[in-house]
C-alpha cells in the first residue's frame, strides 16, 4: 500500500491511469445507476399503457364479460404473465366470493391505477367504469412486470458492464503509450556521450513536453559555452605563456653560448631542462584544449592509413627512444585505413609512445602493432615498462595524475588527451600488463568501429 | 646579410636580435607592423622575420601589403599560433616557412639559411645530416670524422633517398622503387646487402633500422 501511495506521488503516469480509471468507474456507476431507474420506469409506465389500452379496446370493440365468468384469463403462456379482467360488483350488491382465480377486490375502489395486494400477491389494477355503467378491473401481477421491467433495465446496464473493464485496461496501455516520447526522451539525452552537448531534437514532442526540451537545450547550450569558455581560458594562459617562455629559453641558449665556468654550465644545463619541461607542459595543455575543443573544420576527418602514421609518429620520437637505448618499432601493421584525422590519431599515439618511453628502462622495448577484429580496429601500443597496478587505471586519464612511485617528469597531461580524443572519436581505450602473467609492462589498446568506407 | 626582425614583445625582440648579431647578422628590430612596412620600404633587406601577433597592423596584412607592393623578400612567420589553418593561411600568403614559438635559436638560424638558399636558387649539391655528407657530384659520402668514399651506383641512389629527408623513414618498397627502375628485375635481400655494405663503408651508426618500418638517417642533431 506505500508503495503504491509512492507510486502515485511519483509517477505522473501512474497517477493519470488511476485517476483517469476512478473518474471512469465513478461516472459508469453513475450512469448506470440512472439508467437503470429510467428504464425501469419506463417500463412500467409501458406496462399500464398495456392495461388502458386492454381497456380502450374493451370499450370500442363493445366486448362483453360473460356474466358467469367474472375473469378472463388467456388459456396459454406464463401464467405469471396473465392479465385478469374482472367485474367489479356493485357496492350495493354486498359481498360475493369471488370466482376460481378471480381477486378478491374491494367493490367501491375508485377510476383509475391502483396497486393492490391480493391472494398474497402484489397486483397493479386499472379501474373503470364502462358506458353500460358496469365497472371493470384489469389487472397484472406486479412481480411479472418488475421481473421484466427489472430484466430490461439491466440490459440497459451490459454495456456499462462490458466497456468499463476493457476502458481499464485501455487506459494504462494507453498512458504508457503517449508518454513514449518522454521515455524516448530521456533514454537518449541518457546514452550521450560525456562530450555531446549538442542540443536535443524537439521536434515530434507533444506541446506540453517541448518547453522543457527547449529548457533542457538552453541548459546544454549554457553549458556548452560555459565549457568553451573554460576551454578557450586554458588555450589562451598558454598561448600568452608562450611568449615569456621563449624569451626565457632563448636566453638561456644564448647563455649557453658565451664562455662559461664548467659549474655554471652545468647549471645552466639544469635550467634549460626546467625550461624544456615548461614548454612541454605548454605544448600539452595547448593539445588538450585543442582536444577538447570543437572539430576544427579545417582538418579532413581521415581516412588516415594506420602504417603511414605509425611511420610519421615514429619519425618524432626514434631520437628520443634511441637516447634511453630504447627498442622502439612496429610488429604487425597491415594497411588499415581509420575515419579519422591524422591530427587527433598522431596525438594519441604520439602521446602513448611518449609515456611508454618515459616509463620503459633502458634498453626496453616498445612495439606498436594494428589489426583488423571483425569490424573493429586495434591499435595498440606496449612496453617493458612497470605497467600501471589495477586499482590506479581509472585515475590515470584525469589531468596531473602520476601513478605513484614514479618520479618521471612528463607534463601528467599525455593520457588525458589520450582519452579526450578517444571518446571523441567515438572510440574505447583499455589499459592492462603487456605481460599479464608477471603483471608488468603497460599494453594500452584503442578500438575503433570501422565504418563501411564509401 | 641584413634581416629585418619584426617582434612586439620586448623580451623575445631583445635576445633574438642579440642572437642574430652573435650569428653575424646585420639585424634590425621594429616592434609594429606599420614600422615594418616603412622599414621594408626604406631599405634592402635580405630576410623579413614576421611575428604574426603584432599590435595594430597584424602580421598576415603585413605580409599582404608586402606582396601587394611586389615585394619579394623571403619572409619567415613566427608564431605562437598553431591552429592549422592559420599556418596554411601564413603561407599561400606567400611566406616561405613558418616557425612555431617557443623556438630554440638555433633552429630558427637553420630555417633562415635554408630559406636564403632555396630562394637563391643554389641548391646545395651536398646532402648532409651532421653524421654523413654526400657529394650528388662525385657520388663520394663522408662520414662525421672520416675520410671521404667512393660509392657505387645502387649505394649512392639508397644513401641520396635517404639523405633528403633525414629523420624520415623509408620502407623496402620505398627504397627498391628508388633502386630499380620499371620492368628491372629486384633482387631479394639487395637493400640489406647495400645496408650494409654501406655501413661497413660508413660507420654502423650511419643508417639506422627501425623494427617492422624500416630505414632513416637521423636528423641533424
Amino acid at each position: 500500500m506505500d508503495g503504491f501511495k509512492t507510486q502515485l506521488k511519483a509517477s505522473l503516469q501512474f497517477r493519470l491511469s488511476f485517476i483517469l480509471s476512478a473518474v471512469i468507474v465513478a461516472v459508469a456507476g453513475i450512469a448506470g445507476v440512472f439508467s437503470f431507474f429510467s428504464a425501469l420506469d419506463e417500463a412500467h409506465e409501458l406496462q399500464d399503457d398495456v392495461l388502458y389500452q386492454i381497456a380502450e379496446l374493451m370499450d370500442q370493440q363493445h366486448l362483453v364479460l360473460a356474466p358467469g365468468n367474472a375473469s378472463a384469463h388467456l388459456a396459454d403462456g406464463d401464467q405469471d404473465s396473465y392479465i385478469i379482467i374482472q367485474r367489479l360488483g356493485p357496492p350495493a350488491a354486498g359481498y360475493r366470493p369471488p370466482p376460481e382465480g378471480a381477486l378478491s377486490l374491494p367493490g367501491n375502489l375508485a377510476e383509475g391505477m391502483h396497486t393492490l395486494e391480493s391472494r398474497g400477491d402484489t397486483y397493479r389494477v386499472l379501474v373503470k367504469s364502462r358506458p353500460s355503467g358496469e365497472r371493470v378491473a384489469i389487472a397484472q401481477e406486479t412481480d411479472f412486470r418488475d421481473g421484466i421491467a427489472r430484466e430490461s433495465a439491466l440490459r440497459t446496464l451490459m454495456p456499462f458492464l462490458i466497456l468499463v473493464p476493457i476502458l481499464l485496461l485501455i487506459i494504462p496501455r494507453l498512458v504508457r503509450r503517449l508518454f513514449q516520447p518522454m521515455a524516448g526522451l530521456s533514454g537518449e539525452i541518457d546514452r550521450r556521450s560525456f562530450e555531446d552537448l549538442s542540443p536535443v531534437p524537439d521536434r515530434h514532442l507533444p506541446t506540453e513536453v517541448r518547453p522543457f526540451v527547449i529548457a533542457i537545450n538552453r541548459l546544454l547550450t549554457r553549458l556548452a559555452r560555459s565549457r568553451e569558455t573554460q576551454r578557450r581560458f586554458v588555450a589562451d594562459a598558454a598561448h600568452e605563456l608562450r611568449s615569456p617562455m621563449t624569451a626565457l629559453s632563448l636566453q638561456a641558449e644564448r647563455l649557453g653560448e658565451s664562455d662559461l665556468p664548467p659549474s655554471a654550465r652545468e647549471r645552466l644545463s639544469a635550467l634549460r631542462q626546467g625550461i624544456q619541461r615548461g614548454r612541454n607542459l605548454l605544448d600539452q595543455l595547448l593539445s588538450l584544449a585543442k582536444a577538447q575543443s570543437a572539430v576544427d573544420p579545417a582538418i579532413t576527418p581521415g581516412p588516415t592509413s594506420i602504417p603511414v602514421l605509425y611511420r610519421r609518429v615514429l619519425e618524432d620520437l626514434i631520437p628520443q627512444a634511441q637516447a634511453k637505448a630504447v627498442d622502439l618499432g612496429v610488429t604487425q601493421v597491415p594497411d588499415i585505413r581509420i575515419q579519422a584525422s591524422e591530427l587527433d590519431l598522431g596525438a594519441i599515439i604520439r602521446n602513448l609512445v611518449d609515456n611508454a618511453i618515459r616509463y620503459t628502462p633502458v634498453g626496453g622495448r616498445i612495439d606498436l602493432s594494428a589489426r583488423e577484429v571483425g569490424d573493429m580496429v586495434e591499435l595498440c601500443v606496449s612496453d617493458t615498462g612497470p605497467g600501471i597496478p589495477i586499482p590506479e587505471r581509472k585515475r590515470v586519464f584525469d589531468p596531473f595524475y602520476r601513478v605513484l612511485g614514479t618520479e618521471q617528469v612528463g607534463s601528467g597531461l599525455g593520457l588525458a588527451i589520450v582519452r579526450t580524443i578517444v571518446a571523441r572519436l567515438g572510440a574505447d581505450i583499455d589499459l592492462d600488463f603487456s605481460d599479464v602473467a608477471a603483471e608488468t609492462g603497460l599494453k594500452v589498446t584503442i578500438r575503433f568501429r570501422q565504418t563501411p568506407s564509401a | 646579410m641584413r634581416v629585418l626582425l619584426v617582434e612586439d614583445d620586448p623580451m623575445i625582440g631583445q635576445v633574438v636580435r642579440d642572437a642574430l648579431q652573435d650569428a653575424a647578422y646585420a639585424a634590425d628590430w621594429v616592434r609594429n607592423g606599420q614600422a615594418a612596412l616603412d622599414a621594408l620600404a626604406a631599405q634592402h633587406y635580405d630576410l623579413a622575420l614576421l611575428d604574426l601577433g603584432l599590435p595594430g597592423k597584424d602580421g598576415l596584412e603585413v605580409l599582404d601589403t608586402l606582396r601587394a607592393r611586389r615585394n619579394l623578400i623571403p619572409v619567415l612567420i613566427i608564431t605562437a599560433r598553431d591552429a592549422l589553418h592559420d599556418r596554411l593561411r601564413g603561407l599561400d600568403a606567400g611566406a616561405d616557412d613558418y616557425i612555431l614559438k617557443p623556438f630554440d635559436m638555433a633552429e630558427l638560424l637553420a630555417r633562415m639559411r635554408a630559406v636564403i638558399r632555396r630562394r637563391n636558387g643554389q641548391a646545395s649539391p651536398m646532402l648532409d645530416n651532421g653524421v654523413v655528407t654526400l657529394d650528388l657530384a662525385t657520388k663520394q659520402a663522408c662520414a662525421q670524422d672520416g675520410s671521404p668514399v667512393q660509392l657505387s651506383g645502387r649505394e649512392f641512389s639508397l644513401l641520396q633517398a635517404l639523405l633528403m629527408r633525414p629523420g624520415a623513414i623509408l620502407s623496402r618498397a620505398e627504397l627498391e622503387d628508388r633502386l630499380y627502375g620499371w620492368g628491372e628485375e629486384v633482387e631479394s635481400n639487395a637493400v640489406e646487402f647495400l645496408i650494409h655494405a654501406l655501413r661497413r663503408k660508413l660507420g654502423h651508426d650511419v643508417i639506422r633500422n627501425v623494427r617492422g618500418l624500416g630505414w632513416m638517417v637521423s636528423k641533424h642533431s
